[in-house]
């Protein structure tokens, strides 16, 4: 069992406590000596023996749905509330729903509803259905929270529904019917995109769709009506055959959602690309040779597309983080994966130009992009030119953001009489007279020690090797 | 019915009538294709097999 090792940045509120850990009063996560432990409360004993002893832990651990634990030996800050302290198996990369693509948000979905047919089938229920207890472990989508399960009592609704609508359905529904760029929605709803907002912004045509009329439009009409009123009195009881119906709607409802990228950014870059497959090749190799060399644990690949020189560096064993700012290139890039069944690698949506933010409570219960890092490696290939040119960032600044991003990078400098970048000077005044291989180096210079510097075969292109000081 | 009053999550009233009234008509769905599969069973017509419990579900 690997230990949880918790970033140089992760938001911690005093006592080690983790600051995206203090909503549910069934337990917490704290961190010592940089290892990850989740206190499991006296008060949650009952629903803990019954998810360990029921079968249903291991059921679902069997089948990756569940992160695995062992219990440990550690006192926490607030002992004595402590039934047991667990200590789970480490998440390789955190990532958050508006950082996914749409299968990746699909396949967290369909996972939870899995965990909630075989919880009921062994009497228990899942008490929340936040998509940010979901985090892609040995590439597949996992419940991270193991005080996620409560006893199961006949007759009463899913206490999630409301939860898993706007955190999974609503955003779903959206991307594929509206919008693949409206998952970002939920990077300004933390708990999920308002079912009324959803409601407004899917087409007309989706009343016509079961599913979406009832769990999308009827609810977002429901909560208006019943706003603040209490239900005691009005509501009838819900059987666990009528739980089962709602589970497998739901299931059946986004199993019928798709979305296949077409007419993309950069959807077919790699057949478009100005240089030979000799020089493709020859970056292939350097990549290769230079992970090899490195062993890093964990890599960045930034501007990643789908993934080509992400797997190169997969394949030699590090876990690589693969982003990009194209919803279809990351797609093609986590069907691809999930088709290989890959297990070190994570395909993210990303906007350097603004990556990420810290986001919740405080502005501490969702981390920014840097707070994740620094990472062992990262790779910036055919990227320099997008951030220097299209965004003007001058290149010391550039310097200074991956001497903070990763300890080894590995960057490719494109030129300017490159036809990719005289394509991004065609409209506008070239205003980077910096914007030379001499210019670059200096920049770099500054931040990082170049061990190598290699002109890609067939290309007027330079990769480098350079190690942050 | 009386529902547990403290919730860590509101579940929201609208979203928990909605969901009894969604759920009792899905319920009897549940119910016919129950019956249903005995019906055939009894008429010897071979249903699909059960869908694999330890597979995920994720396609």
């Amino acid at each position: 069992m690997t230990t949880q090792t918790t970033n140089s940045g992760q938001a911690q509120q005093s006592r080690g406590q983790l600051a995206a850990s203090f909503r549910d009063p069934s337990g917490f996560l704290f961190s010592r000596s940089g290892i990850l432990y989740r206190q499991v409360n006296r008060s949650y004993a009952e629903e803990y023996s019954r998810l360990m002893e029921s079968g249903l832990y291991e059921k679902l651990v069997k089948a990756g749905l569940l992160i695995p634990h062992v219990e440990v030996e550690q006192v926490s800050a607030e002992a004595e509330a402590a039934l047991k302290i667990i200590q789970p198996e480490r998440v390789p990369f955190i990532s958050y729903p508006y950082e996914w693509s749409f299968g990746e948000l699909k396949s967290a979905a369909l996972a939870t509803l899995s965990i909630q047919k075989r919880a009921l089938k062994l009497g228990m229920s899942l008490k929340d259905a936040s998509a940010y207890n979901i985090q892609f472990m040995r590439g597949k989508a996992t419940l991270i929270d193991t005080l996620s399960f409560e006893i199961y009592k006949e007759g009463e609704p899913w206490v999630a529904y409301r939860q898993f609508c706007q955190h999974f359905l609503a955003p779903l529904a959206l991307m594929a019917l509206t919008d693949v760029r409206l998952s970002q929605l939920l990077r300004v709803y933390i708990d999920g995109v308002p079912l009324d907002l959803a409601s407004e912004l899917l087409p007309s045509k989706t009343r016509f769709n079961f599913g979406l009329l009832t769990h999308i439009h009827l609810h977002a009409g429901a909560q208006k009506k019943y706003s603040g009123e209490e239900v005691r009195s009005r509501s009838g009881s819900m059987s666990k055959q009528a739980m089962t119906g709602l589970i497998e709607s739901l299931e059946s409802t986004i199993q019928k959602l798709d979305w296949t990228p077409r007419g993309t950014e950069w959807g077919n870059y790699y057949d478009i690309t100005n240089y030979s497959d000799a020089a493709f090749e020859h970056k292939k190799q350097l990549v290769g040779e230079w992970t090899k060399r490195l062993q890093p644990k964990i890599a960045w690949d930034l501007g990643a597309n789908n993934g080509v020189f992400s797997r190169v560096v997969s394949s030699a064993g590090p876990y690589v983080v693969s982003f990009d700012i194209d919803p279809a290139a990351v797609e093609q890039n986590y069907r691809q994966m999930k088709n290989d069944k890959t297990e070190n690698l994570l395909p993210l949506l990303l906007d350097l130009t603004n990556p990420t933010p810290a986001i919740g409570w405080a502005n501490r219960e969702r981390e920014s992009f840097g707070a994740r890092g620094p990472a062992d490696m990262v790779l910036a290939l055919a990227l320099i030119h997008h951030l220097a040119i299209s965004n003007n960032v001058p290149l010391p600044q550039l310097a200074d953001f991956f001497a903070e991003t990763g300890k080894w990078l590995v960057i490719e400098f494109v030129p300017k009489p490159d036809s990719q970048v005289q394509k991004l000077l065609v409209s506008r005044k070239d205003i980077f007279p910096n914007y030379t291989r001499g210019g670059f180096e200096a920049a770099f210079k500054e931040k990082f020690t170049i061990h190598a510097a290699v002109e890609v075969r067939e290309s007027e292109r330079v990769l480098y090797l350079m190690e942050s000081r | 019915m009386h529902f547990r009053p403290l919730l860590y999550l509101d579940p929201g009233s609208g979203s928990f009538l909605i969901q009894i009234a969604i759920a009792a008509l899905l319920g009897l769905a549940v119910a016919f294709r129950a019956s249903w599969s005995t019906i055939k069973k009894w008429m010897g017509i071979k249903s699909k097999p059960e869908e694999d419990d330890d597979d995920t579900d994720d396609k």
